[in-house]
Parts: C-alpha cells; sequence; structure tokens
C-alpha cells in the first residue's frame, strides 16, 4: 500500500504548523471571538468599557435605519449575485460557442479579475457623475433625470452596475473551464436532437456545470456583502438617505466614525451569523440540485 | 420483426438522404450564426472594455471634465500627468506601499502555507482533519467581520500604522493550504516513500522535489494573492492614518476627496486609477495560464 504520509515526528509537524496556527488564533479566530464578547459592552475609544449585557442587540432589533439596512444588504446581495451570473453565463456561453478567437476572447473579458474595487468605484463615479458624466447627457436626452446624488433607486442601480461589472470577468474564469470540461458528445447529441442554442445552455450544460454554479454563488454572495465596500465608500458613502447603506459600511460608520465599538460588534456578530446561515442554506440547496458528474 | 427492421433501415436512409441534400445548407447558416456569435462576442467585451478604456483616455487629457463621447479624443498631456500623479501628488509612494504589502504577504502566504500543506499531506499525526478544519474554517472569518477587535488588537500590540498592520493579519490562508495540499495529493506518492528510504528530511523534500513541481501552481497562488492584497482597502483605510504609510486604494480615496473639492482634475484621479490597476493586470496577462491552472484546482 502507497501511502504518502510517510513522517511521523509529531514534534516537527507541531513546528511546521505553527505559523499558521499561530496568525489564524490570533488574528482570525481571537478578533472573531472578542466581537463576540465585545457585543455585550458598551465600548468606545475614550471611556472604559462597561458591560451591558443585550442592550446592543435590543438596540439593533429596535433600529429601523439598522432594518433598512439589513434590506438594503439583502436586496443588493441578490441582485449582484443574479446579475453577475446571468451576465457571465451569456458572456461564457459566447466565447464557448465561437470556433475562432476563444482565447483572445477570454483574455479581454477576464481582466476586470484584476480590476481594484477602488478603481472600480472611481471609474464609475466619473462616467456616471450627474454634472461631469460622459454618459449623462445622452441619458438624460432620453428623458431621464440622472441624479443620483439625491436619488436613492439610481444610486443603487449605479453601485449595483459598477459591482456586477467587476465581478463578471472572475465568473467567466470558472464558467468557460467547466464548459470547457463538458464532454463533446453531449454536444453532438444535442445537436443532433435539433436542441436549439439556447435550449441547450439552460437544459444540457447548466445543469452539467451546476457544481460550478454553486461555488459561484458562493463566491458571489461573499462579494456582494463585503466585496463592495470600497465602491460604496467612493461612489455614495452610504447614501443618499441610507439608500446605498450596505451592512458592511453601515458597519464601518458605527466604528469608525461614531466610535461605538460595542454596538460595532454586535453588527458585526449579526453579519457573520447571517452570511454563515446564508452560506449553509446555499450549502444545503446545492446539495439537493447540484449535478456531480457520473 | 423483419417488417419492423425495415421500416427503421428506411427512415435511417431516408434522414441521411435528406442530411446530403442539405449540408451546404447547413455549413452555410453554421457561417451566419458563427458571425452572429463573432458580433455579439465583440459587443460585449467593447462595453466591458469601454468604461476603462474612457478612464485611460481622459488620463491624458488636461482638465479631464468629458461630457460627451465627442471630448474623448486622445489628449496630449499623458506623460505630464502620469508625472505629476506620481511625482507632484506623491502617488509613488501609495504605490511602493502597496508593492512593499503585497510582496510581504505574498511571500510571507507562500512560505507559512507550504509549510502547513506539507505537514497536512505529508505528516501522520492524531487530529489531523480537525487541524485541517481548523485552518479551513478561517474562510468564514473575512476581514469585514472581525476588523473593530482586530483593529483593538493590532492598535494594543502596538503595531498601529506600521508595515505589520496591514501585512501580519493576512499572513495565514485558507485558500492557499488548500490549493497547495489538493496539488501536493495529485503528485505520486512514490515519490515521497523514495525520498524517505533515501533518508531525505521533510525540509530537504519540500525544497528540492516539492516546489520544483508545483512552480506552476505557485505562481498561480502568488497572483492570486498578490490580486487579493493589493486590491485590499477597507482594512488599510482603518488601521493606518499616517498619509505616508497608505496604500494605493486609499490613496485613490484621498485623490476623489481633492477631485471633488476642484484641488485636483478629474483627468488626475483616472490617472491615479490607471496607475492602481496596472499592476494587478501585468500579473494577470503575464501569468494567466498558471492563475487559469490554479483556479481549476481551486474549484476542486
Amino acid at each position: 500500500m502507497s501511502t504518502r504520509e510517510v513522517f511521523t515526528d509529531r514534534l516537527q509537524a507541531g513546528v511546521l504548523l505553527l505559523p499558521t496556527m499561530l496568525v489564524s488564533l490570533l488574528f482570525l479566530y481571537y478578533p472573531t471571538v472578542r466581537a463576540v464578547g465585545l457585543s455585550f459592552y458598551r465600548a468606545s475609544l475614550a471611556r472604559g468599557d462597561v458591560f451591558v449585557g443585550l442592550e446592543n442587540y435590543r438596540r439593533l432589533a429596535g433600529s429601523s435605519e439598522y432594518l433598512r439596512s439589513v434590506l438594503i444588504s439583502v436586496l443588493f446581495a441578490t441582485c449582484v449575485v443574479v446579475g453577475v451570473m446571468a451576465v457571465a453565463l451569456c458572456v461564457s456561453f459566447l466565447i464557448h460557442e465561437v470556433e475562432v478567437g476563444k482565447g483572445l476572447y477570454l483574455v479581454a473579458v477576464i481582466w476586470p479579475y484584476a480590476l481594484p474595487p477602488a478603481v472600480a468605484g472611481l471609474v464609475f463615479l466619473f462616467i456616471a457623475h450627474p454634472n461631469i458624466g460622459i454618459f449623462t447627457g445622452y441619458i438624460e436626452a432620453l428623458g431621464v433625470d440622472v441624479n443620483w446624488f439625491s436619488n436613492g433607486p439610481q444610486a443603487f442601480v449605479v453601485v449595483l452596475i459598477a459591482a456586477v461589472w467587476k465581478q463578471v470577468g472572475y465568473n467567466v474564469i470558472f464558467m468557460t473551464a467547466a464548459l470547457g470540461n463538458v464532454p463533446e458528445s453531449l454536444t453532438e447529441t444535442a445537436e443532433l436532437d435539433g436542441v436549439s442554442r439556447t435550449q441547450r445552455l439552460l437544459r444540457v450544460y447548466v445543469p452539467i456545470i451546476s457544481p460550478t454554479l454553486v461555488f459561484l454563488v458562493i463566491m458571489n454572495t461573499i462579494y456582494g456583502f463585503f466585496g463592495t465596500f470600497a465602491m460604496v465608500d467612493l461612489m455614495t458613502k452610504g447614501g443618499p438617505a441610507g439608500a446605498t447603506n450596505i451592512l458592511i459600511y453601515d458597519l464601518y460608520r458605527t466604528a469608525f466614525q461614531f466610535y461605538e465599538f460595542g454596538f460595532a460588534s454586535a453588527k458585526s456578530v449579526v453579519l457573520f451569523v447571517a452570511v454563515g446561515l446564508l452560506m449553509y442554506g446555499q450549502f444545503r440547496l446545492s446539495d439537493r440540485y447540484a449535478y456531480y458528474g457520473g | 420483426m423483419l417488417g419492423s427492421l425495415l421500416t427503421v433501415l428506411t427512415a435511417a436512409a431516408e434522414r441521411s438522404r435528406a442530411a446530403g441534400r442539405t449540408a451546404s445548407e447547413r455549413i452555410q447558416r453554421f457561417e451566419t450564426e458563427q458571425v452572429t456569435l463573432h458580433v455579439l462576442a465583440a459587443t460585449v467585451v467593447f462595453l466591458i472594455v469601454l468604461p476603462v478604456l474612457i478612464a485611460a483616455l481622459v488620463s491624458t487629457k488636461r482638465a479631464g471634465i468629458v461630457t460627451s463621447i465627442s471630448d474623448l479624443a486622445p489628449g496630449g498631456h499623458a506623460l505630464s500627468n502620469y508625472r505629476h500623479a506620481l511625482i507632484g501628488l506623491e502617488f509613488w509612494r501609495f504605490m511602493l506601499n502597496s508593492f512593499v504589502m503585497s510582496v510581504t504577504v505574498v511571500v510571507g502566504k507562500l512560505i507559512v502555507s507550504l509549510l502547513a500543506a506539507l505537514v497536512i499531506v505529508y505528516y501522520r499525526f492524531p487530529y489531523k482533519n480537525a487541524v485541517f478544519l481548523f485552518i479551513l474554517f478561517t474562510l468564514l472569518l473575512p476581514v469585514p467581520v472581525r476588523f473593530v477587535p482586530l483593529y483593538r488588537l493590532t492598535t494594543e500590540l502596538g503595531m498601529g500604522n506600521t508595515v505589520f498592520a496591514i501585512t501580519v493579519p493576512y499572513l495565514a490562508s485558507a485558500t492557499t493550504v488548500f490549493i497547495l495540499r489538493q496539488h501536493f495529493l495529485s503528485i505520486p506518492a512514490s515519490l515521497v516513500e523514495t525520498a524517505k528510504v533515501d533518508g531525505v528530511g521533510p525540509l530537504r523534500f519540500l525544497w528540492s522535489v516539492l516546489i520544483p513541481m508545483s512552480r506552476a501552481v505557485l505562481v498561480g497562488v502568488s497572483v492570486i494573492m498578490f490580486v487579493y492584497t493589493w486590491n485590499q482597502y477597507l482594512w488599510p483605510l482603518v488601521i493606518v492614518n499616517a498619509e505616508d504609510l497608505q496604500v494605493a486604494q486609499v490613496g485613490l480615496s484621498l485623490l476623489r476627496g481633492q477631485a471633488s473639492t476642484g484641488e485636483v482634475a478629474w483627468s488626475m484621479v483616472m490617472t491615479g486609477s490607471i496607475l492602481t490597476l496596472l499592476p494587478p493586470l501585468a500579473l494577470l496577462v503575464l501569468f494567466r495560464r498558471q492563475l487559469l491552472e490554479t483556479f481549476t484546482i481551486q474549484q476542486k
């Protein structure tokens, strides 16, 4: 019997694992645990911490402003996931179906993967600026009054487009790889049976690449909740009137504009639990619907 | 029995005849379809590239107020804009800080994760699965969930406003350990057995066998980690308040503020954006093959 586990010195193993374990404990686990602890305190920069029990959570539950932020985050993340995956699936399918020049299209499409979210936010702020945006004049000629510095729904849409645009490249990388692995014979059978292109995508390819799609739903959800902070900060600062105040931005403001560390910790605990539950739910769902080859 | 066989055969013959008749038609249709696909793909590519293309064009102009497509002709100020951004506005300092941060994190992560992956694949010890889970579970603890206590911890440790604060918390990486583990598992087990018989120790095995055999994956992982670190915004924003230690992402935010108050032209903001985008983009283009290979492993 062949085995890789040929080294048995436990002390050696411990020493080699030490850096990873130490950094994980100190900078990942400990702060998370401490966030839970801190959420029971009234804590700020200047004064000492005062134990207040569940007060922070009670405050959260009673805050309509926070509830609004929760709804906006969920709506935003959902739109990001659906938007990114729909666009990326179409783009990947186009690249998959093209006979020549695949590589060129792929390089031209996946580069936003390297794009910093801050750059995405700034570029969109500039090209969609209500006063100096390059397309603003054209859009206003169509009868829409571009005013997203004061119009909430418009601000939401502009940030959403920037967020989707930045994330499409990442999804295309995985989707084209998955589409490339679909057996040729399946495509041929579908073509002989006279299945149309769109039907082939939806009925044949999507079920087969569903493990990849599930993986991407999870990555995009995390991105929707956390990865768009820079865009919100640079484009709208959570406004106007809280219309783009997603949870992570709200959390940042509580901690570093109002310096309410205890209250902020309660918010990060809620965020942690929410994202954990969401991911667990997606895993369970994916188990039921995903097609794992064979 | 024979009758039904005959029906099937006739039907098949008819079908093949029909296929022959329409063969040229089908090729024709196929070609128009391909042209349509190319037009669609080119349009999509253009739309995706367009925003950065506009930013690049604006970064060559003096004022940078473009309110219509006709304003997009490239200006002649590319050189002076980039020089002014880098030297006049001291953007070189932000870029350098980002470089130091990213390279430190990449090198540190590689060392730390290589050691961990070596142990997880090639050592036998109790509670091994638990250790692996302990590392994987950190995927659920991204910076945004823990940055409030992390801020307190790093300032208490006296690490606020230092290069340690923006690098050390990133050193442990579940993703890197996971990718390396997957790759090590695809290397034949006989290799390590031979090494063991020859009396080669684990570190020697890592250095002269595993690392040379993992070159593509190591490059891919490095690119992924570099892009990830380079693009960090929230944590540097929170933990660093000395401007000369700040990174490019937050430097952009400073430029944005100056543009809103009219201190710098918008073309400067676009110049800074293009500068900030270039390093990760260059890595992606240079090492796209290794990167795609590594992504394939990550997905497994």
